[in-house]
């Protein structure tokens, strides 16, 4: 177990500045994601904490020890890549065994923890297969067990899961949960799919461009975005956002706005438009409405009863408006009441 | 069992007559090779075959039909045969192990990246290009003993002893081997290096997380991963160095001595240079057909076992 703290963190590939002073603390014994869009440096991020892309300057430390100018076989960490990168010459008895085998574990020893971690994994059967003749989910698996057996006070995990099918994807993350609640160990995971990010972190780190947009729990973030990245990069569909004069802009989730025939006062917002498309997806309905104002928000609404074409009022209640300056960071939600005040200008109902 | 209605049995002769076509036409597309493999490859080695068992020269093969003779005396009457045999075996052998040894040490230093790379993949992969004959020449005079060789004026120039590159028995076989190896140590390094670059750096990655010495990496990842290629090298270095002869013939003739006489000259030699042994000549050519098939075949049976395919 370990906690990891990035100090003053800076990492450029040639001219190009991936990541500028950044600061960060992972939690020991946490799930953290590391959330955000292809190139925003999360990967980068975890090959730091690896020792395998060290930084360009900064510290890293771990458990309060500076390991910046460790190499990687003397971290106590264990990674899973995103192509999993298992030895393909190898079984995967030898897979598992290679690491323990460079640090002359002894070999009754390597027998017991492959036989336990085989087992744990599901891959007793598979022991003596190549590679070549597995699935891709149990390749996925040599590769946990592989990082598992070194049992290691951090788990890198690069998008482990992106080249499974959906199914397999859902099922695995619901191990990787589990696992992770068994070991109590660090697990730092990499992800490009914020549903992984909710479903998985007990904290997710969202960055964006080399910055950390925000650090928080999953409920926190999706509730109380830092800013208007946060909102929209989290939630499917992302939070409705529309500019209001003077630059500033308002907010407020698909599945919190209200749709009816005619405007309720009762509500700050109310906008008419049409139902332009209508998806049913089972518990509830996605819709994408068309303002007046030529502006399309989403809706996802548990009443399933609005047809394309239909004229419907959109509304929203009070507690559920977001507010972000012009800059997009979040100045609060719910109120105050000048805001909210301002933002009943989009009214057209 | 269903009576075949007549729709049944015109889909059936459909689909045989799709088949046949499917293998008119890549017969058809292989021919061109098979005329020329018959033509230069099948039909000479027939044709060796049946003029090892007859006496005779270049214009008039068949002059006395001898049966088995010509092989009665390469095996049991003459000794220069084994001679001729034991210098290919080592030529092979040497040529084997130091070709393979440069070339994956070059690839392997090749395959950081570096400014200087460029330069030296064209130096390294130039000698390739170059005639045997030329590199042949170029190499006597470099190894020279006369006071133009360029070796051995370095060497009393730096005050060391000369070196008998080419005209003692025991330097002359090393110093064909080791101009082969410059002249193709560009050209196996190339194919070693494209193999190496195909694997992905997170296997790298993940051996270093592993705990895995640059040694070990090396012949647990590397090594294992390049096979196929490897085992390629070894099939063509093998049968190509069975079969050396311009460099041999230029640098040495086959001296001091015999020394350096390997197969091919060997069968140059009784083929062209001397009367009524052209038989004699292919009889020799048939057995080294044969071991270079042994050879092949070992090499599928045993080594291809070892080498990993993705």
């Amino acid at each position: 177990m370990a906690k990891i703290e990035f100090q003053k963190v800076c990492k450029s590939f040639g001219q190009t500045k991936v990541i500028e002073n950044l600061d960060l603390t992972i939690e020991d014994g946490k799930f953290t994601v590391l959330v955000g869009s292809s190139g925003c440096g999360k990967t980068t991020l975890l090959r730091m904490i690896a020792g395998i892309g060290p930084a360009t300057s900064g510290r890293i430390f771990m458990d309060g020890k500076d390991i910046t100018d460790v190499p990687p076989e003397k971290r106590d960490i264990a990674m899973v890549f995103q192509n999993y990168a298992i030895y393909p010459t190898m079984s995967v008895r030898e897979n598992i065994e290679f690491g323990l085998k460079n640090r002359k574990v002894p070999k009754a020893e390597r027998a017991r923890l492959i036989e336990e971690y085989s087992e744990i994994v599901g891959l007793t059967e598979y022991l003596d297969r190549k590679p070549s003749q597995l699935s891709g989910g149990q390749r996925q698996r040599v590769a946990l067990a592989r990082a598992m057996v070194k049992k290691p006070a951090v788990f890198l995990m690069d998008e482990p899961l992106s080249n499974l099918d959906a199914k397999l994807r859902a099922a695995m993350r619901v191990e990787l949960i589990e696992l992770q609640r068994r070991l109590g160990t660090t697990f730092v995971y990499v992800t490009h799919d914020q549903v992984e990010a909710m479903s998985m972190a007990d904290t997710i780190v969202l960055m964006e461009k080399g910055e950390i947009q925000q650090v928080g729990a999953p409920e926190e973030i999706y509730h109380e975005p830092n800013n208007v990245f946060a909102a929209q990069f989290i939630g499917t569909p992302p939070m409705n956002i529309m500019e209001m004069s003077g630059g500033s802009r308002v907010g407020f989730r698909p599945e919190k706005v209200v749709l009816g025939d005619r405007p309720d006062v009762q509500m700050p917002i109310r906008m008419r438009g049409t139902i332009a498309t209508r998806e049913m997806l089972g518990a509830e309905t996605q819709y994408k409405v068309v303002l007046k104002s030529g502006a399309t928000i989403m809706v996802k609404s548990p009443d399933e009863g609005f047809r394309e074409g239909a004229a419907v009022c959109a509304m929203v209640p009070a507690p559920d408006v977001h507010f972000f300056d012009a800059k997009g960071q979040h100045i609060g939600h719910g109120g105050p009441a000048d805001l909210l005040k301002a933002a009943g200008g989009m009214n057209d109902a | 069992m269903l009576e075949r209605t007549p729709e049944m049995r015109a889909l059936a002769r459909r689909s045989r007559n799709r088949r046949w076509r499917g293998y008119a036409l890549s017969w058809m597309m292989i021919l061109p090779a098979m005329i020329f493999l018959i033509l230069f490859v099948i039909y000479p080695v027939f044709n060796m075959g049946n003029m090892s068992l007859y006496r005779g020269n270049a214009t008039n093969p068949y002059k006395e039909f001898l049966g088995l003779d010509n092989y009665h005396r390469l095996f049991f009457v003459k000794e220069d045969f084994y001679n001729a045999l034991g210098n290919t075996a080592l030529y092979t052998v040497g040529a084997l192990i130091s070709v393979m040894v440069f070339s994956l040490l070059f690839a392997q230093w090749m395959y950081k990246k570096r400014k200087l790379n460029n330069i030296a993949q064209t130096v390294f992969f130039t000698p390739h290009l170059v005639a045997g004959v030329s590199a042949g020449f170029i190499w006597s005079w470099l190894m020279s003993s006369q006071s133009y060789g360029l070796f051995n004026s370095v060497l009393t120039a730096i005050g060391l002893p000369e070196v008998h590159w080419l005209d003692s028995s025991a330097m002359a076989m090393p110093s064909i081997i080791i101009m082969n190896t410059w002249k193709s140590i560009g050209y196996y390094a190339l194919i070693i290096l494209s193999s190496m670059k195909n694997i992905p750096d997170e296997i790298y990655e993940a051996a270093r997380l592993d705990s895995a010495s640059s040694v070990k990496t090396f012949f647990k990842i590397t090594l294992p991963m390049i096979s196929p290629q490897l085992f390629f090298l070894l099939i063509t270095i093998t049968t190509g160095s069975f079969k050396v002869f311009d460099s041999v013939r230029i640098m040495t003739n086959g001296g001091p001595g015999d020394s350096t006489r390997v197969l091919s000259m060997y069968i140059y030699d009784y083929a062209f240079q001397r009367n009524n042994t052209l038989g004699y000549a292919c009889a020799a050519g048939m057995v080294m057909l044969l071991i270079m098939i042994i050879i092949t075949i070992i090499d599928f049976a045993f080594v291809e076992k070892k080498v990993h395919y993705q």
